[in-house]
């Protein structure tokens, strides 16, 4: 290669870097930082799973931590499986989620990249994303002794029945009252409408930046979305997280303007479903690039993008859209969606990744992939493996089915 | 005389499948459920027969076209069934939400299977608390209109009433049985009592009062002198076969008392008849004792298990538990560590998996616990 030449690959992969990344890890650090320094003092820390209502904890000043998105972390940093380890020495079993276990692991080792969460002064669990959750934060509710706010949402067939909109409305103002209890201090509303308006603006960015995605080149890989989308799930209703989308979203036009791809070179499209492989993360990444294939769009970060939030009616409309989250509906529904994904973003297939621990995500995933096929036309790919624990992953053996899916797509 | 009886029984438990197709051939319709939080009388007054699916052991081969190896094989093993074509006396089934493999279950079931029924009762994961009565109360409205849909009329509220009597008396004797066991294990042994109390599954519940009656009939005519013997509790989901107790006994240990959902847990607490029907029946699975998949603030599940081992004079406790079962795994930490260090009880996990049971295994593991027990 020529001087030249390898000038011209340095500037051309600078070009394609998304900038907003650094200023992500900003974001990010700053709010750990805070986190961490805020155990021990006035400030009340709550840990609440990552489907739960966060914007009144936003509002009651409390700092909300998320078990998950340390998780995700922890096994992007390949320390996950000790902190498991763990957790099973304590009897818990290996076939249960692997963040429920890295995180139990955590709590009682602090162990992990960022020496362990801060500890909670109370817990907010939602169950619209698994009934696992549940029995986690029982756990960590015993583990630390603090009260644990259970925030239920019955599972959705068809179209949202009034008695579970009712139920969950009611408990949106229970939690409220949770809340006022717990921080000593009185609700405000007008605060409320102001989170709950910022909240809304920053998810409707990120369904923008996603949508960013149709053109073609893509301007990101379904990698880079699982990495952005660390503050829409623990920070939404923050003002910060509204200027970061906003930059962010600048960012994908021009790109998307100027025509520059994630990738070097983008031949074909691929749809993804379930929690990324975060373990795994660089070596796919790797591996989708070198087979000019890009993921444009997955079931998971869509998940944050919500439908039909209404600013006037900010309470309701939280609880209903909280109440009808991707993995709380029937399995026609998540095909809807699947389906839906798949003509906006043009993939020419699907790759499911079946996470042995993820029972709500991966439980289905058979039938949904013969009814996206029927529908669509397009081939799908399922591959196993586990989010986070990465005993149970066979690397060789999940590349080269990879290989052979890309190279016989179209 | 009794003897037969229980033979009967656990030969019911060993294979329920021909007996469920006699039902069918005898003019019932029968409709399957798999968990404890049913309310089956809705059914029964609507003149079905609800029967109970607990998985079976068999090697699967169209399950696996639907569900992934890491699910339990209670789920797997009855959609097998289901796929083979082995269940088509069935009318149809019922699944309500506990745990996430219930609620992927009941689409997967829909989805594949023909059957003209199909019901679903969502639950809310709080119990026992004001704030979700009224949902509950709802849902089972909902699911009287499913059911009412189905056979084409309404339910009136005397049959109602009357299915609610039938089976609050099949709670109170199936409640007599297990006292009786606790009090004298030798005249109503813990094979014999888990049997009687499941044949009740595969029945109608009028036929199964009856049987009970007689089954306590036999045992209060048994004089026994009592001998001692290893007392053993059992927890945990289903026991679909009767294995476990007939090795109990084989090795000089009886149950006397479970929380199974099999068991104790099923015919706990019963149907108040002062409220309006579909209020009372919502009112009892908000009150009875919690599945592990549900929560309940009023008193948590290690307070009523050591409550129980208290009760029953158990020595030991068995988790006995499907693999890949998340609520109850989750919970057998805590529950040991509480047993042990507030009872001094000590316990024992054996997961299990259908379609890889083994006897031997399962009879090793109970040997090494017992003796344990005895202290050899
Ligand atoms: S079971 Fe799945 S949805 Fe639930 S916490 Fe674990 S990874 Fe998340
Ligand atoms: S055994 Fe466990 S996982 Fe299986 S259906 Fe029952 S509660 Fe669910």
């Amino acid at each position: 290669m020529s001087g030249n030449q390898i000038k011209q690959e340095v500037e051309d992969r600078e070009r394609r870097k998304i900038k907003s990344t650094a200023a992500m890890r900003d974001l990010m650090l700053k709010y750990y930082m805070e986190a961490k320094a805020a155990e021990g003092t006035d400030k009340k820390i709550a840990w609440i799973t990552s489907g739960g209502p966060v914007e009144p904890l936003i509002c009651f000043d409390v700092i909300p931590v998320y078990p998950e998105n340390h998780g995700a972390m922890c096994g992007a940093a390949h320390m996950n499986v000790e902190l498991c380890e763990v957790a099973e020495g304590m009897g818990f079993s290996r076939d249960l989620c692997s963040y429920a276990r890295g995180d139990i692991g955590s709590a009682v080792t602090k162990g992990g990249p960022i020496g362990g969460l801060p500890k909670p002064d109370f817990l907010v669990c939602c169950n619209n994303i698994c009934n696992t959750v549940l029995k986690w934060y029982e756990e960590l509710s015993r583990f630390f002794d603090v009260p644990l706010y259970i925030y239920d949402t019955p599972f959705v067939r068809g179209s949202l029945p009034s008695h579970t909109r009712d139920f969950a409305v009611r408990q949106m103002e229970e939690y409220i009252g949770f809340l006022e209890r717990m921080t000593g201090r009185e609700f405000d509303e007008q605060r409320f409408l102001e989170v709950a308006a910022r909240s809304f603006a920053a998810i409707s960015l990120w369904g923008q930046i996603l949508s960013c995605n149709s053109a073609k080149p893509a301007p990101m890989t379904c990698f880079d979305a699982f990495i952005l989308m660390a503050p829409i799930v623990t920070l939404r209703g923050t003002q910060e997280v509204v200027d970061f989308y906003d930059g962010l979203l600048r960012e994908m036009r021009e790109r998307v303007e100027q025509g520059i791809g994630i990738l070097p070179s983008e031949k074909r499209r691929v749809l993804w479903d379930n929690i990324p492989i975060w373990y795994e993360m660089r070596n796919l990444g790797r591996l989708f690039m070198e087979l000019e294939t890009c993921l444009v769009a997955d079931t998971y970060t869509n998940a944050w993008t919500f439908e039909g939030v209404d600013p006037e009616r900010p309470m309701e409309s939280m609880a209903e859209a909280y109440a009808e989250v991707y993995l709380n509906i029937n399995l026609e529904r998540m095909a809807d969606r699947m389906v839906g994904l798949a003509e906006r973003f043009q993939v020419d297939g699907m790759v499911m990744h079946s996470n042995r621990s993820c029972k709500p995500y991966s439980l289905g995933q058979y039938d949904l992939a013969r009814e996206f096929t029927k529908r669509t036309g397009l081939p799908v790919l399922i591959i196993e493996a586990d989010h986070t624990d990465s005993r149970w992953y066979n690397r060789a053996e999940v590349e080269g089915r990879i290989r052979d899916f890309v190279e016989n797509l179209l | 005389m009794e003897d037969q009886l229980v033979e009967k029984c656990v030969q019911l438990w060993e294979d329920p499948i021909p007996h469920l197709a006699q039902i069918r051939e005898e003019g019932g319709i029968p409709v399957a459920y798999f968990c404890s939080y049913v309310p089956e009388e809705i059914m029964h007054a609507a003149g079905l027969t609800p029967v109970r699916l607990l998985g079976a052991r068999r090697t699967i081969s169209h399950a696996d076209a639907h569900l992934q190896a890491y699910c339990c094989s209670v789920a797997r093993t009855d959609l097998d069934m289901a796929l083979a074509g082995e269940l088509s006396f069935l009318e149809g089934a019922v699944f309500v939400q506990t745990c996430d493999t219930m609620m992927r279950l009941s689409d997967i079931w829909r989805r594949n299977t023909d059957f003209p029924f199909h019901g679903d009762l969502v639950l809310p994961v709080r119990m026992g608390e004001d704030i979700s009565l009224p949902f509950l109360v709802e849902e089972v409205k909902r699911f009287k209109a499913q059911v009412e849909y189905h056979v084409g009329s309404s339910i009136r509220e005397d049959a109602l009433r009357e299915s609610i009597r039938t089976y609050n008396e099949n709670r109170r004797l199936a409640e007599e049985v297990y006292l009786l066991r606790r009090a004298d294990p030798v005249a109503v042994d813990g094979l014999s009592a888990a049997a009687a109390l499941m044949a009740g599954y595969w029945m109608k519940k009028e036929d199964h009062n009856a049987l009970l009656k007689r089954f306590l009939e036999n045992a209060r005519s048994k004089g026994t002198e009592k001998l001692p013997q290893v007392r053993l509790l059992v927890t945990g989901s289903v026991c679909t076969t009767p294995d476990l107790y007939q090795l109990v006994q084989e090795l000089g240990a009886c149950v006397v008392d479970d929380d199974l959902c099999s068991g104790h847990r099923y015919f706990d607490s019963l149907v108040e008849e002062s409220f309006p029907p579909e209020e009372a029946l919502a009112r009892r699975l908000w009150m009875r004792v919690n599945c592990p998949s549900k929560h309940q603030s009023l008193e948590d599940r290690a307070e009523r298990l050591l409550k129980q081992v208290k009760e029953s004079g158990a020595q030991g406790v068995v988790f006995y538990l499907q693999s890949f079962c998340e609520p109850h795994l989750f919970d057998v930490p805590y529950l040991r560590r509480k047993l042990q260090e507030e009872a001094g009880i000590p316990s024992v996990v054996l997961e299990t998996e259908l379609q890889s049971f083994s006897r031997g295994q399962l009879r090793t593991r109970l040997q090494a616990f017992i003796e344990t027990i005895i202290g050899v």
